[in-house]
This record gives C-alpha cells, sequence and structure tokens, in this order.
C-alpha cells in the first residue's frame, strides 16, 4: 500500500521525474524530460505559456498519464500506481488548480473543511478551529459564509489556497497561485507559502511567471521550453546565467529560442498577399 | 471537432460505441455503490433535487393526462354506449403505459438535464479534478448519489402521477360528465391487477426508466466536454438519448410482461 507523501527518507529528492515523454494531439508536450523536485524547498517551475507546466503538475499527481518515463514521487512510480495507491498518496498532497475549482454548492467554510469531513472523523468543533485558522492565514476569515460565486479571483484563489494547505501535507503544488491578487494579498501568500515551508517542512512545487515573486519565495527554479528543462538554478542568478533561453524569458525578449507565435504558416500568403489565402 | 457537425456513416459506429461507453460506466456506477454507502447524505439531498423538486410539474401534468384522457374516452365510448368503462380504461392506460412513460420523459426533462447540466459544469470548473486530487472519489460521491437518486425517485414519482391522473379522470369523468361515481371506482377495481398493472406496469416500468434516465444523465454530465457549447449539447443529448431508450425499452418490456 502506497502511503500519504511524508517526509520518511532521507532521500533528499522527493519527485524525481526521469524520461517523460507526453504527446498531445501530435505535439510533443514533453522530450524525454528529467527533473528533481528537492524535498522539503520550494521548487519554481516556469517556461513560456503552453509548454506543458500545468501537464508536468498533472503528470506528478497521476491525473494523466505519459506516454513514456518514470515520476517518482517519494520513492514510488506514479504511473504503475492503482487507484487507491493513488489516492492514498494525494491525501498527503495539496493541490491549488489555476482557476481555483471551488466547489459551488458549498460556502468558503465547507470548501475548506471539505478535504476534513471526508478523511477524518474529527470533532466538529476542530474541524471549525482548523478551518478558521487557515481562513485566518489567508485572510479570509471573515468572508467564512460567503459561496464561491460572491467572491472576487483572488479571494477565490486564497480560499483554494487555505482548502489545499488544511491537511498540512507534505506536498503543496500551487498552480498560478499569484494570478489575480493585488500586492498586499500576493506578499501575504508569499509569506504563507514560505512560513508554511519553513515550520512544516513542506516541499512546494510552484508554476508561475511572476519573476519577482519566485525571487523572494524559490529556492530552486526550472525553465522548461521546447518538452526540455533548458536552464535550472538559483532563482536570483539563474535570470543572469547567460543562455540564450533565460536571456529571452526573463527579458521579455520578443526575438530569441522561445517562439512567440505559435507555429502557422506564412502570415503575407494569410493575408492573401503572394497567394491564395487559407 | 464541432459535435453537432454531420458525420455520415460514423453516426453508427459512434452511437454503438457510446452505447458501449454508457454500459462500461454503468458498471463503474454499480461497483461504486458499496463506496457511496458513505454519502447517504448527499444522496438524499440528491432525491429532495430530482424527487422532490419535481413533484409540481408531475403532479400538473398527471392531472391534466388523466383529464385528457377522460374527455377523450368519454367521446368515443359514448358511441358505443359504454360510457361507464371510462375510468377503467383510464385506469389501465395511465397504470401500464402513460403513468411509467410519461412520468419517465418529464424526469428526463426536469431532472435529467439538470443532473448533466450540474455534471457538466462541474467538470468545466475543474471541480471534479479536484475532488480527485483531494482523494474524494467523484464516481461514489458524484455520480452514484445522483443515479441512486433517480433511481428511488421515478416510482415513487410515477405512482403520485396515476394517482394525480385518476383523480384528474374522475374530476371529468364524475364531476363534470356526470358519470356514476360508484361505477367509475368499481369497474377500475374489478378489472385492475396488483401483479400486472401496478407491479409491473407503475413499478417494474418505473424503476427500469428511471434507472435509464439516470445513467444517461450522469453519463452525459461526465463525458460531456468542458465547454460551455460541450455541456449545452450533452444537455440536449441527455433529452434525446433518455426519449428514445424509454420509448424503446417501453416497447420490449411490455411484449415480455403482457
Amino acid at each position: 500500500m502506497t502511503e500519504p507523501v511524508r517526509a520518511t527518507s532521507d532521500d533528499s529528492t522527493l519527485v524525481r521525474v526521469r524520461g517523460l515523454t507526453t504527446v498531445l494531439n501530435g505535439k510533443t508536450i514533453f522530450d524525454r524530460l528529467d527533473m528533481d523536485i528537492p524535498r522539503g524547498k520550494i521548487t519554481a517551475i516556469m517556461g513560456p505559456s503552453g509548454t506543458g507546466k500545468t501537464t508536468l503538475l498533472k503528470h506528478m499527481t497521476g491525473q494523466m498519464r505519459a506516454d513514456a518515463g518514470e515520476i517518482l514521487v517519494n520513492g514510488k512510480n506514479v504511473p504503475d500506481m492503482s487507484r487507491e495507491a493513488l489516492y492514498k498518496m494525494r491525501e498527503g498532497i495539496g493541490y491549488l488548480f489555476q482557476n481555483s475549482a471551488l466547489l459551488t454548492d458549498f460556502d468558503v467554510f465547507e470548501n475548506v473543511a471539505f478535504p476534513l469531513r471526508q478523511h477524518t472523523k474529527l470533532p466538529e468543533v476542530l474541524i471549525r478551529n482548523l478551518v478558521l485558522l487557515k481562513l485566518q492565514a489567508v485572510g479570509l476569515r471573515g468572508a467564512a459564509r460567503l459561496l464561491p460565486n460572491e467572491l472576487s479571483g483572488g479571494m477565490a484563489r486564497r480560499v483554494a489556497l487555505a482548502r489545499a494547505i488544511v491537511f498540512d501535507p507534505m506536498l503543496i503544488m500551487y498552480d498560478e497561485p499569484f494570478v489575480g491578487l493585488d500586492p498586499v494579498a500576493l506578499n501575504q501568500v508569499l509569506k504563507l507559502i514560505r512560513t508554511l515551508n519553513q515550520t512544516l517542512g513542506i516541499t512546494s512545487v510552484l508554476v508561475a511567471h511572476e519573476l519577482d515573486a519566485i525571487k523572494q519565495v524559490a529556492d530552486h527554479v526550472f525553465l522548461i521550453a521546447n518538452g526540455k528543462v533548458v536552464a535550472q538554478g538559483d532563482p536570483k542568478t539563474i535570470a543572469n546565467d547567460g543562455s540564450a533561453w533565460t536571456r529571452q524569458f526573463f527579458g521579455g525578449e520578443a526575438d530569441g529560442p522561445v517562439p512567440f507565435q505559435y507555429p502557422a504558416g506564412d502570415y503575407a500568403q494569410a493575408l492573401g498577399f503572394g497567394g491564395a489565402a487559407k | 471537432m464541432n459535435p453537432r457537425a454531420p458525420q455520415g456513416n460514423n453516426v453508427v459506429t459512434q452511437s454503438l460505441a457510446q452505447i458501449g461507453n454508457c454500459g462500461l460506466f454503468l458498471l463503474t456506477l454499480l461497483a461504486a455503490i458499496p463506496r457511496s454507502f458513505r454519502y447517504v447524505r448527499e444522496t438524499i439531498r440528491q432525491l429532495w433535487f430530482v424527487g422532490a423538486m419535481s413533484l409540481t410539474i408531475i403532479m400538473v401534468c398527471g392531472l391534466f393526462v388523466g383529464m385528457v384522457l377522460m374527455l377523450q374516452l368519454y367521446h368515443v365510448l359514448s358511441i358505443f354506449g359504454g360510457t361507464s368503462a371510462s375510468g377503467m380504461v383510464v385506469a389501465l392506460s395511465v397504470y401500464r403505459e402513460l403513468g411509467p412513460v410519461v412520468t419517465a420523459l418529464l424526469f428526463a426533462g426536469r431532472a435529467g438535464t439538470s443532473i448533466t447540466a450540474e455534471i457538466g459544469l462541474m467538470r468545466a470548473t475543474d471541480q471534479i479534478d479536484a475532488m480527485e486530487m483531494m482523494a474524494v472519489d467523484p464516481i461514489a460521491y458524484v455520480a452514484t448519489p445522483r443515479f441512486l437518486a433517480g433511481l428511488i425517485a421515478m416510482p415513487l414519482l410515477c405512482c403520485v402521477f396515476c394517482a394525480m391522473a385518476i383523480f384528474g379522470g374522475h374530476l371529468i369523468g364524475v364531476s363534470w360528465l356526470g358519470i356514476d361515481n360508484g361505477t367509475f371506482w368499481s369497474n377500475m377495481t374489478a378489472v385492475v391487477e396488483v401483479h400486472t398493472d401496478i407491479v409491473n406496469g407503475v413499478l417494474f416500468k418505473s424503476l427500469a426508466f428511471g434507472a435509464v434516465v439516470s445513467l444517461i444523465a450522469v453519463y452525459q454530465g461526465f463525458t460531456t466536454p468542458p465547454t460551455s457549447e460541450g455541456v449545452a449539447y450533452a444537455t440536449t443529448r441527455t433529452v434525446v438519448a433518455s426519449s428514445i431508450a424509454i420509448l424503446a425499452l417501453d416497447f420490449v418490456l411490455t411484449a415480455f410482461l403482457m
């Protein structure tokens, strides 16, 4: 039986990806990608839009099957896991979805309480206190009785964050956690991610584009493009490592190895100049 | 690919594939029933939603079906001087065919579509994936309670429909057209058989229709593309597929049960 992800091993790597290959609709997303996520650290995964960052998180959590390769989480190969083993593993993982994914039938309180109610038999007073603690941490204790459709995008994201950490998991995956947050909320969320990591020894994996935020919070950065890791290292130094990838991506330049345009035919021809427009 | 685009000869193949996938989904649902017992409250909540909330439409429609049926039968039977048999014929028609079939069609339109739309939107907004990530089985938590609720609600709604239809028939036949009250009830009770008409007609058929409509609704919701057009199309498919399935199954059941 696979155990929930707990820090029981001396191995410094919590998630090890080897030879990951994924092809979706004829497009190669990952081409024998290798990656090691260090245990107890905050790791950021960055890359151009559509490069497969969310897909990578889905592979790590078994939501999506890869065409080839190994994804070892705490030493167990995720693609080989049974449904029961996957669920057991996920009990130890918090996951913040890109669009929050709050349960629309429940209010904020019940959304955060949902994992506790499903997996524990804690007394109601303890559930209440745990939920209020997490809501206080994300600054939304006063919004406990609001419904998801009464929240702004940033508030919904903070509720989803409270839900992701309500179990104090040992691995948290944040998919675009900073989108839609005002500067105050952004600062608090950054502090929260850092505090969780330092006080509980949680391993965090962030998918984000905000370099300034990443510099403040991440210990390690992977830059992926064209299906591979093209650069990795310390967030404060990776932007200056001199490679064409990092220079273009962190400099926000249009020209370089990261294509701004989605692959397409000849522009002039598409506009009807110099041939039949398609 | 636009799901509304005509697909030529593939339609037959795709329909057969859909039926096959739906059958496999049924097996998944049945296998999840033991796991769904821990979500009894969710099943009760769904029972309220698909059952109790459908009562108004079922009662109103049942009343009018009974009233119209009595009007038509009285008109036809008066030609042969057999108006006293009107109540009996209303009862047999309602118990054997109209009750289960019309209730199921209304149920598909009222509850089936909302089940499909709700699950489809849950999928489109990643709520199903979020449950998976919280190690909560969405088949046991979302699909099975709705399936069981439909299964339980349909026979109950059918009984209400039949009662209202008989009441509507009585209202028109006895109170308006002047059929003798005693004749109305005695002819009915003399002919209606508990096993043939109530158990096989009302209960067995409505149970089968409830299973089919709930299965189709849940299946369409779970397999809908996560887009607004996908949800709209899945909702339409629930009504179309349920209606065809109800009428086809009604023929098969009637042929075997008669």
